[in-house]
């Protein structure tokens, strides 16, 4: 399978080459000084970037004009949970694998551990923040069934005190609605959609309203959206190579191929590595040797077991 | 150049920075002015992160 381990590397491969190793601007600011420790107090007011909204209100009416539009969908919500309120910085949709139906829905979780990993790359203040979950009817509050889960899982949270939001369709949609706005502290409204933010700490009986605004800045995690149902189809064998493989690092790629995620696992010459390109229709392995790109003819589709199988034949042959 | 010794506070926050530097590959933050210890920053582990993630209960 790998006689014909390295091939010579193609003018393709050297331009992407140099599109990998660009040095890329960083799209954070650099990071404040912070307290060491933080006395978490009752959150006051949530805070999204402007990416994020965006991400909330587009995919949340790009869901219901899909086939499985009537279900229930959601996304987790990572950012900076700090003394008295919270910065939303990203998404991880509930993906395709979701499992869901008009009255509930269960994430895909790997896909979002997985994308947990490498939006938290740029920040490892990023926390859990909590959810936001949508309602197909007019139920703009969540249930009583949310409240015993979520009761227990906000246990898992900075202050244990979680973020909830839910998404409904139930507002007019009037001609004038060229932007969002707030009926109410906790309510934004736009077009026919609304999303309502509460908060609920360990030990409350209830959702509290939570006040939401709105600043500029992104959503880390939206490259990944466009082709999460890749990240899904590889996210098991990938966080268990990321899990045995620390120095493994990710980089979300978009170019005229499409988007793509690119594994880099560096060996033991200083330079040197093994990467992985990982497409929605093709996983192809590479090798960054002595400063050269070289493709390597292996096409196994289970990325875990394709780097060992390299890794293998590199310690054969060295 | 200014030598002042470091009070307690100062000095065991110090030596939890250098530690968490060692094991866990922590930040320690340094005022770009003077190079002076700053504190940690406030990070959060995989760990904890994944953790919440898969605990993440239906909704209904």
């Amino acid at each position: 399978m790998l006689q014909a381990l390295v091939g010579s590397a193609t003018r393709w491969l050297n331009d992407l080459q140099r599109s990998w190793h660009r040095p890329r601007p960083s799209t954070l600011p650099t990071t404040p000084a912070t307290s060491a420790s933080i006395t978490y107090a009752p959150l006051e007011r949530v805070l999204l970037t402007d990416g994020v909204g965006r991400t909330l209100f587009e995919e949340f009416a790009n869901h219901r004009a899909e086939a499985r539009g009537e279900e229930e969908t959601g996304w987790v919500l990572l950012g900076l949970r700090e003394a008295r309120e919270a910065v939303v910085l990203a998404t991880l949709p509930a993906g395709a694998m979701r499992d869901a139906s008009v009255a509930h829905v269960r994430f895909n979780s790997n896909a979002q551990a997985l994308a947990s990993r490498i939006v938290r790359q740029a920040d490892r203040r990023l926390a859990t923040l909590g959810v936001v979950h949508t309602h197909p009817g007019s139920l703009r509050h969540p249930s009583d069934g949310d409240l015993r889960g979520d009761g227990q899982w906000v246990a898992n949270l900075r202050g244990k005190e979680g973020i909830f939001g839910i998404g409904t369709a139930d507002g007019p949609e009037l001609a004038s609605d060229l932007f969002a706005y707030q009926p109410r502290p906790n309510v934004q409204c736009m077009r026919e959609l609304r999303f309502s933010w509460y908060s609920l700490r360990q030990g409350d009986r209830s959702y509290r309203p939570l006040p939401v605004d709105v600043t500029i800045g992104p959503d880390l995690a939206r490259s990944l959206h466009e082709f999460w149902d890749t990240l899904e189809r590889h996210a098991e064998r990938i966080d268990r190579l990321c899990r045995q493989q620390s120095a493994m690092r990710f980089q979300v790629l978009s170019d005229k191929w499409g988007p793509g995620l690119l594994l880099t696992l560096p060996l033991a010459e200083r330079g040197d590595a093994v990467q992985v390109l990982i497409r929605p229709k093709e996983v192809r392995y590479y090798l960054l040797r002595g400063g050269e790109l070289l493709e390597v003819q292996h096409h196994d589709e289970w990325v875990d077991r394709g780097v060992y199988l390299l890794l293998a034949e590199l310690a054969t042959r060295a | 150049m200014d030598f002042r010794p470091l009070n307690d506070t100062e000095r065991r926050q110090l030596i939890n920075a250098l530690r968490g530097n060692a094991e866990s590959d922590r930040a320690i933050l340094m005022d770009r002015r003077d190079t002076s210890f700053l504190g940690t920053t406030e990070e959060v582990t995989d760990e904890e992160v994944i953790s919440a993630i898969k605990s993440v209960p239906c909704h209904y």
